[in-house]
């Protein structure tokens, strides 16, 4: 059984991933930041992180970096759904998610995923990172 | 001005007749007083000579001897001597001719000048000495003739003088009003000049060299005035035309500000309902697996899904008017324009201490692009610029050009500046987002990520030169549209 930890601020979303995942047969962990997230993977480590891009404390892309050069045997899986941090730096929303996926698979995210997406969609996305860690 | 021309010409006038008043007096008494002695000169003269001669045919005549030949020469005497008394005296008779007027006494004393005695009679008394005898001859010449002759002279030399006089004022009134006509001439084109209209030319045509040479200097005068006025109008156009200019980026500015408040909105809220819609679909799609099929809370919650990816839809349309960039319909566009006003847009935010500077080049071909997508880039790279010079002097350049050595028919895009450049290790990250040199609160970092999102967008690249002290070049290169390119559909959607 293959281990997933998932990191994202909202309880809802990560609760969900949680359902969907452990239904799907995964073994699933939830935590609601990214560097408590770096602490239980040494202390556990996963097959397959799903993270969160904005996010308080440590954002996602970062995490991402993290990850890569501390455990390279984990597969990452990126998530957003977009959003400004600060009215006077607007940005049109889809460039910003964008430009965290972006960000995010150079930072060495093995796969990334726009938010809102259904559980076949999350499935597919997890298999598939695990497929090609394998293959 | 009008008092003052009057004053001129009868300064003039009043000048000519005030010295002739002075002079003429003086010329009438001094030429009258030459006449009148002249005159009296002859008279003298004459009636002596006239005596005189009479005297001698007295004495060496026999006209003493008889009384009757005496009175005959004293009568000559009033007749052709022009004498209104003659009159011989002896010691015991004395013989007067009757031809005079008898009213008249002759004087003790002979007149030792002309008009002396007051009875228009020149006396004069001659002794006699005939045959051992010796007698007198009293002689009165009449002065009347003289008189009027004398009279008449100054008379004539009073009309010469009172001709003269006219003739002066005359003269001096013509020269005074031909004289003040160029100037009167000049002071009206003076006016017309100072009331606005510099359009007349100042061409009095006058024999006086001072009046030439001031109308020669006005009309230098009137030139440069018509150079500076222009100059000023020009000015004038260029301002107005620069606050409208000023007046369309102000409203172009709070449009896009007006956009931004809206679109930050937009943005905020489509976050936060894709993170709400993210629960409701997957525990939506959970329940519904441990539901019977035909059951009716099935059939509630496939509701609810539906409900649920409706909402998605609304958000992925609430974020279209703010670019989704799976969206952006690419079309071939000229980059001049869009480099042009995105420079200008930005000279109206940037700080007088930076230097803005364009090199954009006549003619570039055809690039895919986005207008408002290709504003952006322009416009977050001049503000990354801009911040890499924060409070120095600095020179920004904006480059539009088709690169001399590139593999592909291309067009490049450079914004250039003279900040504080970056070492290699920031260089390597600058395109992240959230990645930021600056401060807390001064910036998010997202400027350039969103650079680079844009430029993949457009299948365009980025290059940097950079170094620490040495200012920064970005420099994006766009492929140019070829001929065979053209056939092809747009660009599609960003590949993630």
């Amino acid at each position: 059984m293959h281990s997933i930890l998932v990191i994202d601020d909202e309880a809802d979303v990560r609760d969900g991933m949680k359902r969907v995942l452990d239904r799907a047969g995964f073994s699933v962990r939830i935590i609601d930041n990214a560097t408590d997230a770096l602490l239980e993977l040494k202390r556990e480590p996963a097959d397959v992180v799903i993270t969160d891009i904005i996010m308080p404390k440590l954002n996602g892309v970062d995490a991402i970096y993290r990850i890569v050069q501390e455990f390279p045997s984990v597969r990452i899986v990126a998530i957003s759904g977009g959003g400004n941090f600060d009215p006077s730096s607007y940005q049109p929303a889809a460039i910003t998610t964008t430009a965290y996926l972006l960000a995010a698979k150079k930072a060495g995210a093995h796969h990334i995923l726009t938010k809102p997406f259904e559980s076949a969609e999350l499935i597919d996305a997890v298999e598939r990172v695990i497929g090609a860690g394998h293959g | 001005m009008a008092r003052l021309r009057s004053r001129f010409a009868n300064l003039v006038t009043g000048c000519v007749v005030a010295v002739h008043l002075i002079l003429l007096p003086a010329l009438y008494f001094g030429v009258g007083y030459v006449i009148r002695k002249s005159h009296e000169d002859l008279f003298v003269q004459h009636a002596r000579t006239f005596a005189r001669i009479l005297a001698d045919e007295f004495e060496v005549g026999a006209a003493l001897d008889s009384a009757a030949r005496t009175e005959d020469l004293l009568d000559l005497a009033i007749i052709h001597g022009e004498s209104r008394y003659a009159e011989l005296v002896e010691r015991d008779r004395r013989i007067r001719s009757q031809l005079g007027p008898p009213d008249i006494t002759a004087p003790k004393e002979p007149d030792m000048r002309f008009a002396h005695g007051g009875d228009d009679t020149y006396f004069i008394v001659l002794p006699i000495m005939h045959a051992g005898q010796s007698a007198e001859l009293r002689l009165g010449f009449d002065e009347r003739p003289t008189q009027t002759r004398i009279q008449l002279a100054l008379n004539r030399m009073l009309l010469l003088l009172g001709a003269y006089l006219c003739l002066a004022i005359i003269i001096a009134s013509y020269l005074s009003n031909r004289l003040s006509r160029p100037i009167r001439r000049l002071q009206d084109v003076s006016r017309t000049i100072a009331s606005g209209d510099y359009a007349q030319a100042l061409d009095v045509s006058t024999g006086i060299r001072e009046l030439h040479e001031l109308a020669v200097d006005l009309e230098a005068m009137r030139r440069e005035l018509v150079g500076v006025n222009d100059r000023l109008q020009e000015k004038i156009r260029e301002k107005e035309v620069s606050e409208a200019r000023r007046d369309e980026l102000q409203k172009q500015l709070r449009h896009r500000q007006r956009l931004e408040t809206v679109g930050t909105l937009a943005g905020g809220i489509a976050h936060e309902f894709n993170n709400v819609l993210v629960p409701i679909i997957l525990f939506t799609d959970t329940a519904l697996q441990d539901l019977p099929p035909g059951s009716v809370s099935r059939s509630d919650l496939e509701r609810v899904l539906a409900s649920a990816r409706r909402a998605k839809n609304i958000v992925q349309k609430i974020l279209t008017f703010s670019h989704v960039l799976g969206d952006t319909k690419l079309a071939p566009m000229d980059l001049r324009n869009v480099v042009a006003e995105g420079v200008v847009l930005f000279s109206a935010l940037a700080p007088p201490s930076i230097e803005i500077r364009t090199e954009i080049a006549e003619q570039v071909p055809l690039v895919r692009a986005d207008a408002t997508l290709a504003m952006d880039l322009v416009m977050n790279l001049c503000t990354n610029a801009y911040q890499a010079m924060q409070g120095t002097q600095g020179v920004l350049t904006v480059g539009l050009r088709v690169p001399p050595s590139a593999a592909m028919p291309s067009v490049e895009l450079m914004v250039s500046d003279t900040g504080h450049g970056m070492e290699q290790p920031v260089v390597e990250r600058i395109f992240e987002p959230f990645f930021t040199t600056r401060p807390v609160g001064q910036g998010t970092g997202l400027g350039l990520s969103v650079v680079h999102g844009i430029v993949e967008s457009f299948g365009a690249s980025i290059a940097v030169e950079t170094a620490p002290g040495a200012g920064t070049t970005f420099r994006i290169l766009f492929p140019a549209i070829t001929e065979s390119a053209r056939a092809d559909t747009p660009l599609g959607s960003l590949e993630m």
